[in-house]
This record gives C-alpha cells, structure tokens and sequence, in this order.
C-alpha cells in the first residue's frame, strides 16, 4: 500500500495498488518468490556483488527503474577526474587487494550494465516527481522526466539570474525537475539533477562561455554531479570552441 | 556442533552489510562485520576542487545526516582559512543540527531498533498493537521541515554555506519551529515510555571506551574537544595522535581504533560522557532510566537517542528566541592556505573532517566516520554475545546478533545487511 500524505497542501492520498516485496533498508519482511512488476533501483554499481544483484533484480522484474542520481549518471562517486581510479583506489586503501571481500569496480550508473525502462535522477529525488511516477506506472505509462534544464524552472519563480551576477551556476546544464531550489535561495546550481538532454547540450555550454567563465572551471564544477560520459563530452566540445 | 551463521543482508540498517560468525565445537572460531558498501574514494574525488565544490560533495556522504556532514566539511574550510561566522548563523547550524537529530534518532529508535524488542518484523506491523510508534513519523517529520527550512531541503540542501548561509528562514518559519516543538514534547515522552517495558538483553556486556565532544556548559554536539571516558581529553587538531585507522580484508570501511582498543562513539557515548550537562525533562529521564549496565551494553544506545530527541524538543523554543536576536557578521577570509579540523556529533557520533587548502583549493582531505570507529566495538559485542548465547545452548542466534549491529544504528552507507553463522 501506498500513502501519499500532502501535509503542506492539507490533502491526505492513500491508494492501495502496490505491494511492497522487499525494502530491506525498512522491514526484514521479503517475498521474492514471484517476479516482480517493477524494481526501483538506487545507487551505483560500484562492486562485482552489486553488479551480480543488480543483475538478478533485472532477471526478476519487468520494469525496472532508475532512481536517484548515482543510479542514473553514477553519483559523485563516478566523477571524471584527471588521474585514474585505479590509483585513487590505492591512494585509499594501500593496494587494489587491500580488500577481498568482492571486487571494487570503478562506480558506474546501472545503464552500463542492465537495460533500464524509466529514470527519475535528483540528488535528492524530489517525493512528488516518485509519486508522480508511481502513478503513471499504474496508468501503465512509462514515465518520462522533464527535458528542459533548471533555468525554466527558476524563470517561473522569477529569480533573478546568478549568471548575470557573474556567479558561475550550472543551471542551464542541469536537468530540472528540482523547482530550481539553490537559485531560488540565491545559491549557484551545482548540477545534482544530471546534465540535460544531448540536443541543447552544445548551445547551453556556449552560453556559459560567452558569460566568460573558464572552461576548465566549467568542466570542473559540471564533472561532479555530470557524469562521466557527459563530462568527458564537454571538455572536448569546450576544446573545439576554443 | 559447528556452525556458520550468516546474516545477510542485516535489515533495517542504512546500508549494506553482513556479520559472518564462524562456530566451531561450540566455540566462536572467528567474527567478522563485513561491509560490502562499495569504495566511493570521496576523500581523493575533492582533491582539486575549491571549498564551496568540497562542501557539496562530501555532504553527499550521507542523505540521513548530511547536515553534520556539511557542518564538519564547512567548519573545517573556515579554519583552514581563518573565517569566523557570525552567530546568526552559528545558532542556525545548531538549529539544523537538532533537525537532524530528531529526523535521524525517530527513524532509528521507532522505525528500525524497536520491532526487534516487540517481536516484529518492521514498525508497520508493530503499529497495530503500540500506537505510539505512530510518533515516529511525526517526528521525523518534523526533524525533516527544520532541516528543510533551514538547511535548504530535507537531503542534501545547500543552504548552508563556508561563513553564512544562502537565505534566513523568515519570522514564520522560525514561529513555527518553536510552536511544534512543544506538541512533540508528549510524543517523545510516551516513545520513551515505551522503553520502560522493553526487557534488555544482558548476553552481550563487556566494558568499553566512549569517545565525544566535550564541553564547558551545556551538553552539545559541536564542539573543538573531545572526551574519552578515561578521562583524557584532545583537540580537535590532535586527532591523528588519538584516532588510528586501518584497513581489513572484509570490509571496504576502514577501522578505527584508541591505543590499539575498540571504542565506541554515538549517543550512549555522549550521554555517558556528558550526561550530567542534561537539563529539563531529558536530564529526569536520563535519571530515572540510567544504571551501569549502559556503560557495557550497547543496545542503550537506542534509549539514549530517544533521550537525546526530548533534549532537543526542549533546547528549540530559546534556541529560536536567540536566532531572532543575534546578528551576522562574518569576518575573514584570511588566507587561502591552511588546514582545519572541523568535528561534529553527527547522530551516530563523533565525525571528523580535516581539509588542507593549497592556493583556495582543497589540496588533502581525510574524513573519520562515526561507523568506521564503531564497527571494532560492534564486532566485540557480537563476539562477546555469540559466546555467552552458545554457553546458554540458545540455538537462534541471528537476531540477537542482528540487534546489537542495529544498535549502533550503523550508517554502513557512509562507511557501507547482515548474520551469517557457521557451524564446522
């Protein structure tokens, strides 16, 4: 069962159409005998076990989908960064057999791995874009998130723009469907949504150069919360402008 | 009989995790607390990046306590480069910090440490006979709005800035917070009540060491001292002398460990050592419930949040009176180069950030964990408890050694479910 309390609207939802199966972060109560409808996976895959898991959940369920930032783009934990993982790892734990309880993998989204039928990225999620998918999952539509990025959103709360304040923010890189909250408390987007969809990437990237910031600041600040295919893209297109 | 138990994965604990317990001819042959929370590298993935960005990202090692993650984080950048915030905005950060106490301690003491206690396998199907547990979610969303107002969102908010914050709550919110701290005051007492009727377990007890942030007044969790229950004491900057950790084979969080011991950090470790500096309510509570048994079971732990939650409740109504009184005036930067050392009680106890800046760019970071001090503790409690339950011919022992890892409420995700017994 599902209960959707609007407190702040004064409104109180509760539908029965779901049966939870396993949450095992909430009850030690787990039924899998049966395949599931739909499996919401978070997080990233960052061992050879998680990758095993993530692949029996797959085999196990018919829609399964995506939600959070590290299972959608990989989390901070995937960043791109300019020396290789393998080296970070042993600047951590000594040596890469330092640990043996099951292989470290270089943390990627569950994308590389398995198929996935619907996202919902945010670091946080927002509840209202969950129940919003939830409910379309009922309706049997399979959901789609917003493609414009987070200066839309912070247009309808009418802020005043931080780029013309010369703050560098990562609004127009950054998916929306947060309501543009940092902007909103007059704090520069980080990018934890996840970087836009591919067609307006080229043009929202100029205009943070044409605002005279330096590319290699943009790639920076954008690899944190970008992804590291989306990073990787950026800095060869902030090559071409040059 | 021989035996191995393995639980796995431990349920209701934030993260993934396993205690693999090998029993051989009735003796406990080897423990083992396994985190298989995969390696994020945080500490190495903030190299590079200027204070603000560092901020941002070693927040995100916890959603449950990101605040005291973003406190430390940012007290340890104004150190390291000479900012003294203004106490507008100190009080704030303290008022975000009890936010994250109640969401936390709720979740925890509610949610996941009492269905064990009551015979239940989750706090949904507890409700049908102990209403109270409903108080859980009341609380915790309370916990939640506060951090919302005035952290930015309920996770991860960026509100909190190095030397002030984003925006103030306005007169509204702050009215708020005060009015509701008062109806939540009769909650907590009756969760709290609810633990007069829980029978403690006392297969599990040994002495220990508790270590947390000490002060000369009231009884905090921000703070520049630390207290051993030896009765040492340290800054903050000393910690690397005190605090020493290391890597084991079956587990991607490090260890930590004082003069070669385990020792424990958390809310039994604040009460023990800082219980006397309770006051109102909390401070009857904590007389009435304590005894000496809390200074060598770990499953007060759970009692000890509560306790911490009615503490508080109870600090808000002034602490929002100061808020609206005091000004903000920051000073500094000073320089771009310097290390800080920025220590905080996070829920789940003392956490260390320590930052060296080169040229306003984080150049070295090391974090210490409340979890990764826990978890050498957490195996000797389940060791200790595994031996005295096969002395007692008990034949279960998953869940009782389930409880003890649940009662230290491990944030495995931020250092990394869980028993595994067998018998050979």
């Amino acid at each position: 069962m599902i209960q959707a309390n609007f407190f702040d609207q004064g409104v109180k939802v509760e539908f029965e159409i779901f049966d939870i199966k396993s949450f095992i972060m909430a009850s030690s109560h787990e039924d899998l005998s049966e395949p599931l409808d739909i499996a919401f996976v978070e997080g990233s895959v960052s061992t050879e076990r998680d990758l095993e898991h993530l692949q029996f959940v797959r085999r196990n369920s018919k829609v399964l989908i995506a939600i959070g930032h590290c299972a959608v783009f990989g989390g901070v934990q995937s960043m791109y960064c300019f020396s290789p993982w393998e080296k970070k790892y042993e600047e951590v734990y000594g040596s890469t057999d330092a640990v043996t309880l099951t292989k470290p993998l270089r943390p990627e989204p569950i994308s590389k791995y398995v198929r996935v039928d619907a996202v919902l990225p945010g670091c946080p999620i927002e509840k209202e874009s969950f129940l919003k998918l939830v409910s379309q999952l009922k309706m049997g539509v399979i959901p789609k998130i917003p493609d414009y990025p987070v200066c839309t959103e912070c247009k309808w709360k009418e802020n005043e723009c931080l780029l013309l304040k010369g703050e560098m923010c990562l609004g127009p890189l950054t998916n929306s469907g947060c309501g543009a909250i940092c902007p909103s408390l007059h704090i520069p987007c980080i990018g934890c949504w996840g970087p836009i969809r591919e067609e307006n990437f080229k043009s929202e990237a100029i205009l943070l150069i044409e605002k005279g910031f330096d590319s290699k600041e943009i790639i920076k600040r954008f690899s944190i919360f970008g992804g590291k295919e989306r990073a990787q893209r950026l800095e060869n297109l902030l090559e071409e402008l040059k | 009989m021989n035996k191995k138990i393995f639980i796995d994965p431990v349920a209701r604990v934030e993260g993934h995790g396993g205690i693999e317990v090998l029993i051989e001819k009735d003796r406990v042959k080897e423990i083992k607390v396994d985190i298989f929370e995969g390696p994020r590298l945080i500490e190495k993935l903030v190299v590079g990046k200027s204070p603000d960005e560092a901020v941002s990202i070693s927040s995100r090692i916890c959603a449950i306590c990101f605040v005291s993650h973003r406190l430390s984080e940012i007290i340890s950048h104004e150190k390291a480069m000479g900012i003294k915030p203004g106490r507008k905005t100190q009080l704030l950060r303290k008022l975000a910090h009890y936010g994250e106490m109640i969401e936390s301690h709720s979740l925890h003491y509610y949610l996941l440490a009492l269905p064990d206690y009551f015979g239940y396998p989750d706090a949904i199907r507890m409700l049908e006979k102990y209403e109270e547990v409903a108080g859980a979610l009341e609380l915790k969303k309370y916990g939640n709005k506060i951090m919302e107002i005035v952290a930015g969102r309920r996770i991860h908010g960026e509100n909190m800035r190095i030397g002030g914050f984003g925006k103030y709550p306005d007169e509204k919110e702050l009215e708020w917070i005060k009015a509701k701290s008062y109806e939540l005051i009769p909650v907590i007492e009756s969760g709290i009540k609810l633990w007069e009727k829980v029978n403690v377990p006392d297969y599990l007890e040994d002495e220990t060491v508790f270590m947390s942030i000490d002060s000369d007044g009231e009884y905090v969790f921000i703070g520049d001292r630390v207290k051993i229950s030896t009765g040492e004491v340290f800054q903050s900057e000393e910690y690397t002398e005190i605090i020493k950790e290391r890597v084991v084979k079956h587990s991607f969080s490090k260890r930590c460990r004082y003069k070669g011991k385990p020792y424990s950090v958390g809310a039994l470790a604040r009460i023990i050592n800082s219980g006397d500096k309770l006051d109102g309510l909390a401070k009857d509570y904590f007389t009435h419930l304590y005894n000496s048994r809390w200074h060598k079971n770990p499953l007060f732990n759970n009692i000890a949040q509560a306790i911490e939650i009615l503490y508080c409740l109870e600090k808000i109504p002034s602490l929002v009176d100061e808020i609206r009184k005091a000004d903000d005036d920051v000073t500094g930067p000073e320089r771009k180069t310097g290390r800080g050392v920025g220590i905080v009680e996070a829920p789940r106890g003392l956490l260390i950030h320590s930052n060296k800046l080169l040229n306003g760019k984080v150049d070295y970071a090391d974090y210490i964990i409340p979890t990764t001090q826990n978890l050498d503790d957490m195996e000797k409690y389940v060791r200790v408890a595994a031996e005295n339950l096969l002395n007692r011919k008990e034949e279960n022992l998953e869940l009782p050694l389930e409880m003890i890892m649940r009662a230290y409420d491990p944030c495995i995700s931020c250092s990394v479910h869980m028993v595994r017994v067998k018998r050979v």
